[in-house]
């Protein structure tokens, strides 16, 4: 326990100076404001931009808060996911290609400890950084829109899509474990990126599924989502993430006679 | 319309947050860019795309132009 | 007391044996020097040493040690890396807790270990902006913090310039009275200076090992040296002497068992010129080297 103290304090210190801290939660903080403010003014980007035709009327869907929140989650799927995928691609494979991992390695470390204590500082970044995203929407929603969920509904849905947010890092540190940085980051956003176009296709039959979590979460600001789909989804998710944790662990070890030395 | 009509109508209150966000994740990216020694391809090119390239500028630079020597 | 016992050690990459069949012994607190060209292994060696690297076959055995040997070793790699980002008392501590050392007075003994090395004057600055030779120091430290009873050091002088290599060779040697010690070199002099046992490398094999006094001594180490003023000199003494002498430069040497001191002193009182000494020759461990690297 020690050990995952004393790394956990070396991940903080870096995510601090390498102004990760900074950098991360600011990209999620950026979107959660740009989206409201872009669905509340499109009437007068669409006027300024002006080149409609004379008498043109855009009839734009009235969109309540709560579609800003399920539109700015659709921004998250995406720019949000190869931002935490980038983040975080290098932590394990950086070090093995630098050297600076041999030192390490050479001590008598606990490889549960290593991997473990990377995943947690990086999941608390990560998940308070998306947090932080949603925060800074709802602060520009209250005051743009009329309708918008309230505050028992939106924990719900951060907690729900935290755990997927959660699965997100936990591939990419888990990759970045397996293999080198540029084959951990296109390991990562492949199995997530087409993962959700197959959810796109056949999630409908395939509904207990990480990918199918995201839309669970979003149902949380309506109706709520149908509790078994939501309770299967969440229980593979969170066995997928324990299985990738495991396999991450063995194989930070094993790939640690691939540090430069 | 005028330029200062258009200007005047900006709900300025609501975007100095963003404007603000964006001029950090330059300030931070460039005060990393000048300590370093090494980053992934010409420094030159990483100054032009942190200023010019709006958000995903800053992204990219700390995401693959960082290189530790 | 053994230390450390390997045999048969042997590692293939892809088939091709960067190290094969080596085997030798360490004893407590002595100082053995692996010795080789660039490429013959000795890095690779070190690695399986250190737990790196697991062996293709053979065995590495700790003595004395029921628990992970890794804790009774400290390893400096030729070119060791630090994270940029962390001054060298944050690293140290760090390196210093995952070894297990207790979190009491561990500042305090950091500091020491940091001043041991030369880097007082250093202990709060960054290691992104150390030198070289600075890295080299901190690696040392890093290696010794815990202290583990083996010391594996990977080049520990090549980073340095002449001052700073005679420091750490100093530091090393006195290390070197409670610690068992196997470091890697191709600067000869060194060696000379701080070797129990000698380890020659050629191609991932131990083509020869034995003490300092063996190895000088097979290799010729016991004849005798005359030095000229020059080379006409050496070469009329070389030809006119009734013995198998040999003419190196300016110098003669005459193997031991071709003559005695006593024959080749009154050989030269008559022919003087130009001598400027006679004595005892002492083989350099570089020529041994290349005698030995050389062997077909």
């Amino acid at each position: 326990m020690r050990q995952f103290w004393i790394f956990a304090r070396k991940e903080w210190k870096e995510q601090l100076r390498g102004f990760k801290i900074i950098w991360v939660p600011l990209v999620f903080i950026f979107f959660g404001a740009l989206e409201p403010l872009t669905y509340h003014f499109m009437p007068q980007i669409l006027d300024s931009v002006g080149n409609l035709p004379e008498g043109a009327e855009f009839q734009l869907p009235d969109m309540t808060g709560t579609d800003v929140i399920m539109s700015l989650t659709g921004q998250y799927q995406m720019i949000g996911t190869l931002v935490l995928v980038l983040a975080f691609m290098a932590t394990m494979s950086g070090e093995r290609k630098s050297g600076t991992g041999t030192l390490l390695y050479v001590r008598p470390i606990s490889y549960a400890s290593y991997f473990s204590s990377k995943w947690f500082t990086a999941a608390i970044l990560g998940i308070v950084s998306v947090w932080l995203g949603y925060g800074m929407s709802m602060t520009y929603i209250v005051q743009l829109y009329d309708v918008y969920p309230g505050a028992g509904e939106l924990i719900k849905f951060l907690l729900s899509y935290g755990v997927w947010v959660l699965f997100v890092i936990t591939l990419a540190v888990a990759a970045s474990a397996v293999l080198p940085t540029g084959g951990a980051a296109g390991a990562a956003l492949g199995v997530l990126f087409i993962g959700q176009i197959v959810d796109g296709m056949i999630g409908e039959y395939w509904t207990w599924t990480p990918w199918r979590l995201p839309e669970y979460s979003l149902l949380y600001l309506n109706a709520g989502p149908e509790s078994g789909e939501f309770w299967g989804a969440l229980a593979v998710t969170v066995l997928l993430i324990v299985l990738l944790a495991v396999i991450g662990t063995a194989m930070a070890g094993r790939n640690s006679s691939r540090a430069k030395v | 319309m005028q330029i200062e009509e258009m200007f005047a109508q900006v709900p300025w209150g609501l975007i100095w947050p963003i404007l603000l966000i964006e001029l950090i994740l330059k300030i931070v990216a460039f005060v990393d860019l000048s300590k370093r020694r090494a980053t992934n391809g010409p420094v030159i090119l990483w100054v032009f795309i942190i200023l010019l390239i709006n958000t995903i500028g800053p992204i990219l630079y700390f995401t693959v132009g960082r290189r530790n020597e | 007391m053994t230390v450390l016992e390997v045999s048969n050690l042997t590692k293939r990459f892809d088939g091709v044996a960067a190290v094969e069949d080596i085997s030798f012994s360490l004893t407590e607190h002595t100082a053995t020097a692996l010795i080789g060209p660039n490429g013959s292994g000795k890095t690779t060696t070190m690695s399986m040493l250190a737990g790196l690297l697991r062996p293709t076959s053979g065995k590495v055995r700790f003595e004395g040690t029921g628990g992970d040997p890794r804790a009774t070793i400290g390893f400096l790699p030729q070119y060791p890396s630090f994270f940029p980002w962390m001054t060298a008392i944050e690293y140290l501590e760090m390196a210093a807790g995952l070894s297990g050392m207790p979190q009491r007075d561990l500042r305090a003994e950091c500091e020491k270990t940091l001043g041991f090395v030369g880097l007082a004057s250093s202990v709060r600055k960054r290691i992104g902006g150390f030198s070289g030779g600075m890295k080299q120091r901190l690696g040392l430290a890093q290696a010794i913090i815990h202290g583990p009873s083996l010391l594996l050091l990977d080049e520990p002088v090549s980073a340095l310039d002449p001052a700073g290599r005679r420091e750490v060779m100093d530091m090393l040697k006195e290390l070197g009275e409670t610690t068992t010690i196997l470091y890697s070199t191709h600067i000869l002099n060194d060696a000379e200076e701080m070797t129990d046992q000698l380890l020659f490398l050629r191609k991932g094999k131990l083509i020869e090992h034995g003490a300092l006094e063996d190895v000088r001594r097979k290799y010729g180490g016991n004849g005798f040296r005359i030095r000229f003023t020059d080379e006409g000199s050496a070469l009329r003494f070389a030809e006119g002497c009734p013995w198998t002498a040999q003419r190196e430069d300016s110098d003669v040497r005459i193997p031991a068992e071709a003559a005695s001191m006593e024959a080749i002193l009154q050989f030269a009182a008559g022919h003087a010129g130009g001598i400027r000494s006679i004595g005892k020759d002492t083989v350099r461990l570089e020529e041994i080297f290349l005698k030995v690297v050389g062997q077909p």
